[in-house]
């Protein structure tokens, strides 16, 4: 037995000790830098959040960890935030994601103080393919968000797409990105508008 | 040449022409062929290998001695992993919108066939000088290769180069060399023409 245990240390010395250097300086570079690095997420969201709602001073989490089930069984969690402006609400923001033609889609969306407009949304992170499932971002297509009602998103491949209503035009050639971000869009609206009326924070 | 004879001299012809990773020994091909839509992606992968590269090369070259068959390639992927996850971390802390541009392939470093070639070849059997000359001019000519193949694509898909318009104001984006069949003409005309100038046959 003991034999054993001598021959396992003399054969793996080199790996268990390295795999305790290499930890600790990985540890230690973490503590070095995730501070900055979770100051630039926090600072990109609230960039982003921003520029959806314009007139608001700050955003405060008003529910954390919110759970969204995005299909049969799996599920994501999301912060709600309040944008204030003074002392008056003037929009909630949230982060959402789903799945898109090549990766995750990570949206951040902002609706109104009622929560029966959708104030806009801005992509916090995408793979999709440059020229085309990346136009998701592009105003032609972001602009239709803008004013629409907050409850379930269509998309059709042809239509106006200067019409402010629930009818999400395409873009061309991008339909899987298209509809990446109507499915996200329907996934979380109506649970974080329920979620928000059983707090109590809105009507 | 015997590779644990290697002079700097050899190292430093070896990464910048005879064995220039991407366009001589075809490797490298996954960050080469991905992160080449633009100039300053293709700069930003190219240091960072640079880094995992000459870091993973001393410590290998430092360890020589103490490696047993057994653990070689265990030990290289544990190096390299190391540093992957530094240079990882040091983007995400101070170049985060790199970072998110770069995606997964920063972290696919670890499965980089230059870097372990490198240690395999070089670092285990040489100096920590030749290790250290080695991973600077293989990384310095993957960079190289990397920016000119970038530099290629962005100019022909945006007409720009480090996001800088170069080309006249009528001129009409080709977005296709911006997509992976760009990045598949320009490396196979690239490979070429390198071929054509060293002689080479198939």
């Amino acid at each position: 037995m003991f034999k054993a245990i001598t021959e396992y240390f003399e054969k793996s010395w080199l790996l268990i000790f390295s795999a305790f250097i290499f930890g600790l300086l990985l540890a230690l570079t973490n503590s070095a830098w995730s501070g900055k690095i979770e100051q630039n997420k926090a600072g990109k969201l609230s960039g982003l959040m921003s520029t959806l709602i314009t007139d608001a001073n700050k955003f405060e989490v008003v529910m954390p960890a919110v759970k969204i089930e995005l299909s049969k069984g799996k599920f994501a969690t999301t912060d709600i935030y309040k944008a204030v402006a003074g002392d008056k609400t003037v929009g909630f923001c949230f982060k959402a994601e789903g799945t898109g033609f090549a990766d995750k889609i990570e949206l951040v969306i902002a609706v109104d103080a009622a929560f029966e407009k959708i104030l806009g949304f801005n992509v916090l992170a995408s793979s999709e393919t440059p020229g085309f499932g990346d136009k998701i971002a592009k105003s032609f297509y972001n602009d239709q968000y803008k004013g629409a009602p907050a409850e379930m998103l269509n998309l059709v491949k042809k239509g106006d797409d200067k019409i402010i209503d629930n009818e999400i035009v395409a873009i061309s050639g991008a339909t899987v990105s298209s509809t990446a971000v109507v499915t996200i869009f329907n996934h979380y609206i109506e649970p974080v508008k329920q979620q928000l009326k059983q707090k109590g924070i809105i009507k | 040449m015997a590779a644990n004879s290697m002079t700097a001299k050899q190292a430093v012809v070896g990464g910048l022409w005879t064995e220039v990773p991407v366009l001589r020994l075809v490797l490298g091909m996954c960050p080469t062929l991905a992160v080449t839509a633009s100039v300053k992606p293709a700069l930003t992968m190219g240091l960072s290998v640079l880094f995992v590269l000459f870091c993973s090369n001393i410590v290998v070259s430092l360890m020589r001695n103490l490696l047993k068959p057994h653990l070689r390639i265990l030990m290289f992927t544990l190096t390299i992993a190391t540093f992957v996850t530094i240079a990882d971390l040091f983007l995400k802390a101070f170049m985060p919108e790199m970072s998110e541009v770069l995606g997964p392939y920063v972290g696919l470093i670890i499965v980089n066939c230059i870097i372990i070639a490198r240690a395999e070849a070089c670092a285990s059997k040489n100096g920590i000088f030749i290790s250290a000359v080695d991973a600077i001019s293989m990384g310095v000519g993957f960079t190289i290769v990397l920016c000119l193949l970038a530099s290629v694509r962005e100019l022909i898909s945006a007409g720009t180069i480090f996001g800088v318009q170069i080309m006249w104001k009528s001129f009409v984006p080709w977005v296709a060399m911006s997509l992976p069949v760009g990045a598949f003409i320009t490396l196979g005309l690239m490979l070429g023409l390198v071929n054509l100038l060293t002689g080479k046959k198939s």
